[in-house]
């Protein structure tokens, strides 16, 4: 009877996989240009490049939201400017942009047009920074400004003050420039300047993108790329390794030690990115002594040793090959910590934590358990646990910032995007001028104030980035933050593919006309 | 009978504002900001004054009673809302994850059903043989292993080393099956304990000692008595499955990059995207009742004792 049972189970699973169907690349799981592209005779002829992203788009429309980044990476979209890799703002369809004073004029190249060959004119990139100042509530200030078109490729932008860093602006993915008047409401169809333009678009799913013919850019090597969501790292890794992909970022470390096996099939690049992890020291709660032998303690080398890759030491909130990101922080010096609390009046107890008056030197760790914050908090614990504080951890729920708007922490660690647009401007005056949103550690300081309002209308770059690592020093040296690494950016492909912007710390950048594959 | 399915049916409405209710209250109180979460959801810091404005084109300036009530007046529109997340419409985007989910969840469904009834009843006539302990042994780790670790498993084997399998296969019958299978081997699992407990309590009754006694052959005990008072309890099983399955698995549909309502759910629920996450409540409370409402007709229709 056993026997009986064993052989109708063994046929029902031979069966059951047979009506599956056993492994076939050209089957009907494949996408229409990925099944043709794989045909027979005709895989030499079609480049299409097979991507998976983690995030999922419900509509193309560039202007909302944080659409723009990934229309962006679907090479779908360009801006009048762009980031380079060496976090240079550089013309894209622009051609120039001259300020005088509050009056900026900007050109754009004679031969930028849109994938339907209309050309890109000084009127429709108007329309197009209006309409994302009306639907995207950041870009909301580029409705205060005044617009006056010269020519059909030049007009003059007015902003209401001296306004610096508004080509920074200008690059920002979300102010791609789009055919308004060929794109619908842009839900699932767009014109718009890219190297590529969309052949399928399935909302909440896998977006197939071919290349656009009448790119004013050049040459366009791939004939087109897939790009499939895949929220869970294991399943990239396992498309990967079983050849159904060809690159993708955000590789964890885990794959990337996968990877690293395999030189000859995988070729890696990490580059630090512009995601920081930093902790806010609440002025109001902890004494300078205190602060100060936090900042001692916190090793943020061995940090980056047991997150495994994943991230960078950093003295700063930018990176360090930046102009503006040359500030430094004092060594590790556990000894050192231990000396200021002693001479602030601490004393060790019998179970290793400092103690004043009867109180045992403690403090909470506010935190929310994403972004490798929860790793290190705990590394943090261990380390401050080290030099006799006692550290409780408080797990908040809400990765917003909202816990840390109350203030209601000793030591909070937050992420962010440290540098959005090559510029310090926007991490400074969010983070350290006086009523900015993430100040909440009481983090007051008149000289830094002064040259923040410096800095919001200074032109010239090198006294900008001299004013910013000065700021930032100055926090530094008062113990209101500790800058603690910066996620790197992880990007795998299989050889032969090249041109990723696997260099580009930005993570809005990815499929270019320079992308290609063997 | 009509009485009785309209009956449930009204039942429905005061079940629906409670739960609506309760779930919108929940949220409410709950940390985080639906325009924080928007504004920074790519970890960019965003002004005090463009959050505040935010707030208020999104309507959570407004007292919490007030917004309750102008969702609560335009569900009566059949209106869901717009996403606070992308501005897609609700009832588009649950439509999407309902279709998606409906198919796996049948899939799933089928295949427990026809592994775990044979099974089931094949164990409770094998009690305490070897067989019976093996079927149990796999049903025990089919309960026992976590959704998450079975999916990467089956992946792995089956996509990687056996090559059997695309790893990418949405939309066809392959990409069907190793879903399927993740979702439908706990369930048969759990299936088969049940379906064997069912039969074992039918066959320890007096009328089948009886019937044997008399000389009546155990198959035809088994398939027309036996099976047939076993069958309301079965039913009852599988009617709470079938709610269970249709609220979507987050992690077999991440892993397998299928979007329905589990992973549609989940995502909601972190970005505080009110919208969606009572869309999801509304549609799960219809489905319960309803399946549930099916399940006792189907075993009214079985057992005619049973009254309301």
């Amino acid at each position: 009877m056993n026997k009986k049972i064993f052989v109708f189970l063994s046929i029902l699973i031979v069966s059951a996989m047979a009506l599956a169907g056993c492994r076939n690349h050209t089957g009907e799981g494949l996408p229409v240009n990925e099944t043709e592209a794989a045909g027979e005779g005709r895989e030499q002829e079609k480049k299409i490049l097979r991507v998976s992203e983690a995030f999922v788009l419900e509509t193309l429309n560039p202007h909302l939201d944080y659409q723009g980044w990934y229309t962006s990476i679907y090479g779908l979209t360009e801006a009048l400017f762009a980031m380079d890799d060496q976090s240079s703002v550089k013309p894209v369809l622009a051609e120039s942009a001259e300020a005088e004073g509050n009056e900026w004029t900007v050109k754009i190249k004679e031969n930028a047009c849109f994938s339907n060959g209309n050309p890109v004119t000084s009127g429709m990139v108007v329309r197009n920074l209006k309409n994302a100042g009306e639907i995207n509530p950041r870009f909301s200030n580029l409705l205060d400004y005044n617009y006056k078109i010269i020519d059909d490729k030049t007009f003059r932008i007015t902003t209401v003050e001296v306004y610096p860093t508004l080509l920074n602006d200008l690059a920002s993915p979300e102010l791609a420039i789009v055919d308004l008047d060929n794109s619908g409401d842009m839900a699932k169809e767009l014109v718009a300047t890219g190297p590529f333009v969309i052949s399928k678009f399935e909302p909440g799913g896998t977006v197939e993108v071919a290349r656009n013919d009448k790119y004013w850019g050049g040459e366009v090597k791939l004939d087109g790329a897939v790009f499939y969501y895949m929220p869970e790292a294991d399943t990239s890794l396992m498309a990967m390794q079983n050849g159904e992909l060809d690159s993708y970022t955000s590789v964890t470390s885990d794959a990337a030690e996968i990877y690293g096996q395999a030189p000859d099939t995988y070729k890696l690049v990490t580059v630090p990115a512009t995601r920081l992890q930093f902790y806010i020291l609440n002025e109001n709660r902890l004494g300078a002594p205190v602060r100060k032998a936090i900042n001692l303690a916190v090793d943020s080398e061995a940090i980056e040793t047991y997150l495994n890759g994943t991230v960078t030491s950093t003295s700063g909130p930018f990176s360090p090959t930046a102009a503006y990101g040359k500030a430094a922080k004092a060594a590790v010096d556990p000894e050192g910590a231990k000396e200021l609390l002693e001479a602030d009046g601490y004393i060790l107890n019998v179970d290793g934590y400092y103690e004043k008056d009867g109180q045992v030197l403690s403090l909470n760790i506010a935190y929310y358990a994403a972004r490798s914050l929860d790793t290190l908090a705990a590394l943090m614990q261990e380390q401050l646990g080290k030099i006799g504080i006692k550290v409780t951890l408080t797990c908040e729920e809400d990765p917003d910032g909202t816990y840390i708007a109350t203030g209601d922490f000793d030591l909070a660690l937050y992420c962010m995007i440290a540098d959005k647009a090559s510029d310090p401007y926007y991490f400074i005056s969010c983070t350290l001028a006086e009523g900015a949103p993430y100040n909440c550690g009481g983090f007051s300081n008149g000289k830094a104030q002064a040259w923040i309002d410096e800095l919001k209308v200074e032109t010239d770059r090198e006294k900008r980035a001299e004013l910013a690592n000065r700021i930032v020093q100055l926090a530094i040296d008062e113990d209101a933050f500790g800058y603690v690494a910066l996620f790197n950016k992880t990007t795998v492909m299989r050889k032969g593919v090249t041109n990723v912007s696997e260099n580009c710390p930005f993570d809005f950048y990815f499929l270019t006309a320079d992308t290609d594959m063997d | 009978m009509k009485k009785y399915v309209v009956k449930r049916l009204v039942q429905l409405i005061p079940m629906i504002l409670g739960i609506t209710f309760l779930t919108f209250l929940l949220l409410y109180i709950s940390p985080g900001d639906p325009a924080q979460k928007r504004l920074s959801a790519q970890g960019v810091a965003v002004t005090k004054e463009v959050l505040a404005q935010t707030r208020e084109e999104m309507g959570l300036d407004r007292p919490f009673i007030k917004q309750y009530g102008d969702w609560l007046f335009h569900l009566l529109q059949a209106d869901l809302g717009l996403s606070y997340k992308d501005g897609t419409p609700v009832n588009q985007k649950l439509a999407r994850g309902m279709k998606n989910t409906f198919v796996l969840a049948a899939g799933a469904f089928l295949l427990a059903v026809a592994v775990s009834l044979p099974l089931g009843i094949y164990t409770a006539v094998r009690k305490n043989r070897f067989s019976d302990y093996c079927i149990r042994f796999i049903c025990f780790l089919g309960n026992a292993l976590p959704n998450f670790l079975l999916a990467i498993v089956l992946m792995y084997f089956l996509c990687i080393r056996i090559n059997a399998f695309p790893v990418i296969a949405k939309g066809s019958l392959q990409g069907l099956f190793l879903p399927t299978v993740a979702l439908a081997f706990p369930l048969a699992s759990r299936l088969v304990r049940q379906v064997r407990v069912a039969v074992l309590k039918q066959l320890e009754t007096d009328y089948v000692s009886g019937a044997r006694a008399r000389g009546v052959k155990k198959g035809y005990i088994l398939f027309r008595n036996v099976l047939h008072n076993a069958l309301p309890s079965i039913v009852t099983l599988l009617g709470l499955s079938v709610g269970t399955l249709l609220g979507g698995s987050v992690v077999i549909e991440s892993i397998f990059m299928w979007p329905g309502l589990g992973k549609l759910a989940m995502d909601s629920i972190t970005a505080r995207d009110y919208p969606v996450i009572q869309g999801f409540v509304i549609l799960m409370a219809v489905t319960y009742v309803v399946v549930n409402l099916l399940t006792d007709l189907g075993c009214r229709l079985l057992d005619p004792r049973i009254k309301e």
